[in-house]
């Protein structure tokens, strides 16, 4: 079975750092690393393949730094890997991204099995597999977290909902995206690890030329949603003391985190 | 396509580099100067009118004409006949979209037997309510949810789509968007038109709430977002005319290409304490292991998890990884209550990134205070039962 | 990661070192740091995560591919040496054994079916080795080494003793330095393989520890232990050859140890110096507190340059012995230093167990005997310097 990993370099935002005068990002010196989720789609697509044979083959649209990821992706056990870099995808939206990426997977063609994380740390946005999967028009199946069974036909999946899950039966080929309750990510194997960095590594960059798409259909040019602009907000803390009997302060304190814009807020 | 610098006509001003989304222009020897990291988006030279010293040889994208775009549209996201609560919250905010823009507000409802939630729908804003009612759309498939959406969007041209960022909805709406062509902006927290052009202005965090990004989507139709649960809020109201459009559609079972097999109701396992969004967390003053478990009960209703100082550790209450601070995790949850906690730096350097840090302590000077966004001086063992008692009584929906 | 090389065809490469120092940084940081201090404080061996550098192929990793190894060299083991020191110095330095002393005289020597019974078990961290030098008599002075090895019709029979036994209790074979001819000494060693399941083979009660305590480091016995002929790695006499081949690589690997434990305590001072405040302020904007940091990373960068030359030159095949002892002096000295002013900026917390600090303050001694005493390599140094 032929597999495709989609993958993705980040900055590593858990030691983010915020400049204290102005408040925003430091950009600089923040370390790259490969997206958390996309471990997690490549240890199970490597998981399968040492069930089924074949091949998997790790894609990552990016500059050519993030040939550091895939690098990364042939240590964990991917036999190939593809680097769609051009100046012209830069400022990509998730429409233009998910458009890039599956030209490049139109190009390797022979596969039966697409598979990305959930979602990308830096963006969040987790669109860019289901998207993948409408352009090649083929079945999805997102937040998995387990495999039950997979065959040329068929793969049985788990889905993570939010009071339980689902047991999905997809025909293939089929895209899932994979949430990290799925498996243990191995860690990459030296000697992999070293020969991916040998000039006759199976590592292939493809510009836009050579996916065959126009420069204004992808990158900025090519994007839906622009951004307008960007700006930090103000966490600045209030240090108050609540003041009152206890009930009062109670009632206070839930009436705040009621109108603060916090995940729980509407459940309270 | 390049942005280039007339350096003569800079004068160093930096408004440019405010305007720049992506840090791709900076200043130096005193004039601006372009990065790598420029798009050639353009933002800069509209902020250079007066100096007119940034030039490029980008051609102005045409904006496509979509006056003919009509009506604010909610997608009904319901399992089991049962509507999740954001629907709900997202009329709230289409009532105030469309007033600006002078739309009208409707509801997209699919499934099999769900015309009892119409009524509902109706009430919290929506004056037309599209229906599609199908043996294939009784659970929630993507395909057949992505073909029928995509189908009444073709027929009826609405200008925006909102969808709630439940599981469903992000499964579902970046597929939609693929399939009718436009953009889509996932987890706003904050929907706006903008007066001049009348465009939806879709603000949404990035880089883990760090840094707030404000989107558009001008150059394509519908302007489509989604939008986490609990952001908005609902407005019940009665539009006048409330009409229902039932639209049909064939939908065949082998283009679905997905089967479910089964589907199982399921508590969420415990989440390590760096992935939780609420960790309520006790210290010294907390009263050992019944205090503890009283701690979890409000973590429990809370939907966090349980966290401590190293002394609590220590007397092995709770397990090693439990520990906050400079010899435990360093974590970032959006709620943080420290129980009993005075605030030594050995605890808080864990903790201080937090979004909001509520601090309950009967020692009023404890340092803990001064981390906090609220503050209750008080017995830890009155406040947190009291705490409980008001979240379990006051009801969650 | 930094700037990947781009050849001239177009094809665009990761940087190998790169590439293994981020993999093993992340390894460290994920899987070691968060438990290091409780083993150590505990004196307990983390056996498992021991078996996760096997499975990565860390142990294989100077060796080439067609002998089991990962393929790389030297530059890359003293990198993957640099980061686990930084995570726990005991499970490093049973690492750097398990990837050179004890494994290099089989991978050499050893016939095929030795390296299908020892070699690449160990490589795959199935087994491990130890490599045994030290007697009670004999540590600098490998003349003075008194454990017989005796010519029999089909082998030998070693008799006697080795101290300071790294793994001693744990390990599944041992390399161990043997006399052949006491009348001749130094012309009379040579290195015997000799399994852990021979009779005869004993071992003492771990020794208590001032440092890396994770690790077991015992005697170990020899009685009438019979080992077959091919066990012998490399001729007869030529145990002190074998010894000078992985002489460098072993000071430089030393060195490697230390700049991992350099940085450990660099990065631990910096970040709680930045934290503790007094007198209103961050300790770290006292100007004797900047003080010992700049030392420290003044320090670290002038090891970090000395070691990267030495490995390089290892890679391509030139003699740098005296370089190597150089550095493994400097970095050793250098990393004391460090960890002692850690200590200091730490104040108070450093003298408590829960803190990893007072770890490094101790491990750092393994490092002074360990890889040559500074008292010889200085003579060394002086010899080889003045003799030119």
């Amino acid at each position: 079975m032929n597999i495709i990993v989609l993958v993705k370099q980040v900055p590593n935002t858990t030691n983010i750092k915020l400049d204290p005068k102005t408040g925003n990002l430091i950009r600089e010196g923040l370390e790259s690393i490969m997206n958390p989720d996309d471990l997690h789609a490549l240890e199970a697509a490597v998981k399968i393949k040492d069930k089924t044979g074949g091949k998997v083959m790790a894609v990552s649209m990016g500059p050519p730094q993030a040939v550091d990821v895939l690098t990364q992706a042939m240590g964990m056990g991917a036999d190939k890997a593809f680097l769609l870099s051009d100046r012209a995808f830069s400022g990509a939206d998730t429409w233009a991204t998910s458009y890039t990426l599956s030209k490049g997977i139109e190009k390797i063609k022979d596969y039966d099995l697409i598979i990305c994380g959930h979602q990308a740390i830096d963006g969040d946005t987790a669109q860019i597999g289901p998207q993948v999967a409408d352009w090649l028009d083929i079945a999805q199946a997102t937040y998995v977290n387990d495999i039950e069974s997979v065959d040329e036909n068929e793969i049985v999946v788990k889905r993570r909902l939010e009071h339980g899950f689902e047991r999905l039966a997809c025909k293939m080929p089929v895209l899932l995206t994979v949430i990290s309750e799925l498996n243990e990510p191995r860690y990459p194997h030296m000697e992999q690890l070293i020969s991916a960095c040998e000039q006759k590594a199976p590592i292939k960059v493809w510009n836009a030329a050579d996916i065959g798409v126009k420069t204004i259909e992808v990158g900025l040019e090519g994007s839906n949603t622009h951004v307008i602009k960007t700006f930090t907000p103000n966490f600045k803390r209030q240090n108050e003391l609540l003041e009152g009997s206890n009930k009062e302060v109670v009632s206070d304190l839930i009436d705040r985190l009621k109108k603060s814009d916090t995940t729980i807020a509407y459940r309270l | 396509m390049t942005i280039w610098i007339i350096e003569e006509k800079c004068d160093g001003c930096r408004r440019c580099i405010k305007a720049c989304p992506y840090e791709g222009i900076k200043i130096k020897d005193g004039i601006a100067s372009v990065t790598e990291r420029c798009t050639s988006c353009g933002a800069c030279i509209e902020a250079c009118k007066k100096q007119n010293a940034i030039e490029s040889d980008i051609e102005p994208r045409k904006i496509p004409d979509f006056s003919d775009r009509q009506g604010v549209w909610v997608f009904a996201d319901q399992t089991d006949g049962k509507l999740a609560r954001v629907c709900l919250e997202l009329l709230g905010k289409a009532q105030d979209l469309a007033k600006d823009m002078g739309h009208k507000v409707s509801a997209v409802l699919l499934g099999k037997d769900v015309s009892h939630l119409i009524q509902t729908l109706h009430d919290h804003g929506a004056q037309n309510v599209y229906l599609v009612e199908d043996d294939l759309l009784k659970n929630f498939r993507t395909i057949a949810y992505t073909n029928v959406i995509e189908d009444l969007v073709l027929t009826y041209k609405p200008n925006i789509l909102l969808m709630g960022a439940t599981a469903l909805g992000r499964d579902l709406a970046p597929r939609v968007s693929r399939r009718v062509g436009t953009g889509l902006t996932a987890d706003c927290t904050q929907l706006a038109i903008d007066p001049d052009e009348k465009l939806m202005f879709q603000t949404r965090p990035a880089f883990g709430g760090n840094v707030m990004a404000t989107i558009a989507c001008k150059y394509a139709s519908p302007q489509m977002a989604t939008v986490r649960p609990g952001v908005m809020e609902a407005a019940p109201c009665k539009p006048e005319n409330p009409t229902l459009i039932r639209h049909k559609i064939s939908l065949k079972e082998q283009d679905i290409r997905t089967k479910i097999l089964e589907r199982v109701t399921q508590k969420k396992p415990g989440t390590d304490i760096i992935d939780a969004n609420v960790i309520v967390a006790g210290g010294r003053g907390v009263n050992g292991e019944q205090g503890f478990a009283m701690l979890k009960e409000l973590a429990d209703i809370l939907g966090g998890e349980l966290a401590c100082t190293r002394l609590i550790i220590e007397q092995g209450i709770l397990p090693h990884d439990a520990q906050v601070g400079q010899t435990g995790k360093t974590i970032r949850p959006e709620i943080y209550i420290a129980c009993g906690i005075s605030g030594a730096v050995q605890h808080t350097a864990g903790m201080t990134g937090s979004r909001y840090i509520i601090a309950i302590n009967n020692d009023p000077l404890a340092p803990i205070f001064k981390l906090a966004n609220w503050g209750i001086v008080g017995d830890v063992h009155e406040i947190v039962p009291e705490f409980i008692k008001q979240l379990s009584c006051g009801g969650a929906s | 990661m930094t700037q990947p090389n781009k050849s001239r065809s177009g094809k665009i490469r990761s940087n190998a070192e790169d590439m293994v120092r981020f993999t093993m940084a992340n390894f460290v940081d994920k899987e070691i740091i968060p438990v290091a201090t409780e083993y150590d404080n505990k004196g307990e061996f983390p056996q498992h995560l021991f078996k996760k550098l096997g499975k990565m192929g860390v142990f294989g990793i100077r060796y080439p591919k067609k002998a089991g190894g990962s393929g790389g060299n030297t530059t890359l083991y003293c990198i993957a040496m640099q980061e686990l020191a930084r995570g726990l110095l005991s499970l490093a330095a049973t690492t750097a054994m398990q990837c050179l002393m004890a494994t290099n005289g089989l991978y050499l020597y050893g016939t095929k079916k030795m390296h299908e019974e020892f070699l690449y078990p160990a490589l795959k961290g199935d087994k491990m080795g130890a490599f045994q030098l030290t007697e009670p008599n004999a540590g600098s002075d490998l003349s003075a080494v008194r454990t017989k090895a005796e010519k029999t019709r089909d082998g030998y029979v070693i008799n006697g003793m080795k101290t300071w036994s790294t793994s001693g209790p744990k390990a599944d074979f041992h390399t161990v330095l043997c006399q052949t001819d006491p009348s001749i000494g130094l012309r009379g060693l040579a290195f015997f393989l000799v399994p852990a399941s021979t009779p005869g083979f004993s071992y003492s009660k771990p020794f208590d520890l001032l440092g890396t305590r994770t690790s077991a480091i015992s005697e170990i016995y020899f009685k009438d232990c019979h080992v077959p002929v091919e066990y012998r790695l490399g001729k007869e006499g030529r145990g002190l050859g074998v010894l000078l081949k992985i002489l460098s690589e072993i000071r430089i690997m030393t060195a490697s140890l230390a700049l991992g434990l350099h940085r450990a305590a660099m990065d631990d001072a910096i970040r709680y110096c930045k934290e503790r405040e007094q007198f209103g302020k961050p300790i770290s904007k006292y100007q004797l507190i900047q003080a010992k940091i700049a030392n420290m990373a003044v320090n670290l960068e002038a090891g970090q340059l000395m070691v990267d030359k030495v490995t390089h030159m290892i890679d391509q095949g030139k003699e740098c012995l005296n370089l190597a002892s150089m550095a493994k002096y400097f970095t050793v000295e250098s990393t004391c230093s460090a960890c002692d002013e850690a200590m200091r900026i730490f104040g108070g917390y450093a003298y408590s167990m829960e803190y990893s600090v007072q770890r490094y303050y101790r491990d750092n001694r393994f490092l002074l005997s360990g890889g040559g005493t500074h008292e010889v390599l200085q003579t060394t140094i002086a010899r080889e310097i003045l003799s030119r």
